[in-house]
């Protein structure tokens, strides 16, 4: 088949490169297949971009078409009701109350959970500052809204589907005074607080700032009733 | 027949460690695979058929390889897909070169 030495050592020599291009591609193949690629990042990157674009360009018609449309009692109303759904900052007087958990120690054979802040302590703070009449609210930059859940959510908590860990920083604008004696009240929540070590911190302030809700809110369910404005 | 079986044994168990290739130059690779398996067919074909030339394959393999891929290098930068055609042509080969050796076998 092969004449002399030398045809053999080349045929297998070729075979070989052969060889090494099948397996190389073979494993290149099945790299590609676990791997995203190129094409795919920049498909993905190109369509973030446009939508960045589309949105920004749609934010400033928005932007324009309220400073065109009707009188100013319009815009008027159009930011009562912004401010009114929390999606404009609010600034004013106020308190900021910080909270941090217990330094204490637990003594051996105390529940350990004591010591720490729950989503029920921050439920109930909260409470007693609506209550004294705080007009917006704030959880570590969080704006409260009616919708604004503060759950339990494993070592933190979770204020409008973000996660918190302390120390808890709860802005509340209105009445100084009120709003911190409402909170230091005898029984009340600080002291009930402090009982367990955690430190809490209430200070008044004349200029307080409680962000913009940060999120969208949709209604899949309820609908506005037909006919009835109020 | 025992030489390029050896030979590709050889080359797969090296492949397995050599590096992998650039995402950028597999289809050439994969260009070039074909050309090389169409070669090595061919080879076969002609041994059967007793008209086997060393130099012919050897030149054949390299040239065919070679080619191959300088002509879908040159594909990829004018943005003709000349990958594809590569491939079909070497394929084709591919099919009647095995047809022609079961053939051969089957005469004898």
């Amino acid at each position: 088949m092969f004449q002399g030495k030398q045809a053999k050592i080349l045929m297998v020599f070729i075979c070989m490169i052969l060889g090494i291009m099948l397996s190389t591609q073979f494993k290149s193949a099945e790299n590609a297949k676990n791997s995203i690629t190129q094409q795919r990042v920049e498909d993905m990157a190109e369509r973030l971009k446009t939508s960045e674009k589309e949105n920004s360009r749609l934010n400033s018609e928005l932007k324009k078409l309220h400073e065109q449309s009707g009188s100013a009692a319009l815009a008027r109303q159009l930011r009562n009701l912004q401010a009114k759904a929390g999606e404009l900052p609010m600034e004013g007087p106020g308190v900021k109350v910080t909270l941090d958990d217990s330094t204490v120690v637990a003594k051996p054979g105390d529940n350990a959970n004591l010591y720490i802040i729950h989503d029920d302590d921050l439920l109930r703070l909260i409470n007693e500052l609506r209550a004294a009449g705080a007009e917006a609210l704030a959880v570590n930059k969080e704006r409260l809204l009616d919708i604004s859940e503060i759950r339990c959510a494993g070592p933190t908590v979770s204020v409008n589907n973000n996660r918190f860990s302390p120390p808890y920083e709860i802005i509340a604008l209105g009445n100084p005074q009120t709003l911190e004696s409402s909170l230091r009240l005898r029984g009340g929540v600080i002291e009930t607080l402090k009982f367990w070590g955690i430190t809490v911190d209430v200070k008044q302030s004349n200029n307080l700032l409680v962000p913009a809700f940060k999120g969208t809110r949709h209604y899949d369910f309820a609908k506005v009733k037909e006919g009835d404005s109020k | 027949m025992i030489y390029p079986i050896i030979g590709v044994t050889l080359g797969i168990i090296i492949g397995l460690y050599l590096p992998l290739v650039p995402q950028a130059y597999v289809k050439l690779l994969s260009v070039a695979l074909m050309a090389a398996l169409d070669s090595g067919l061919g080879g076969i074909r002609a041994a059967k058929e007793g008209c086997y030339d060393n130099q012919i394959f050897i030149s054949g393999f390299f040239v065919n390889a070679l080619l191959a891929v300088f002509l879908c290098y040159c594909g990829i930068r004018l943005g003709i897909d000349l990958y594809f055609v590569a491939v079909l042509a070497f394929g084709l080969r591919i099919f009647t070169n095995i047809a022609i050796i079961r053939r051969l076998y089957l005469k004898k």
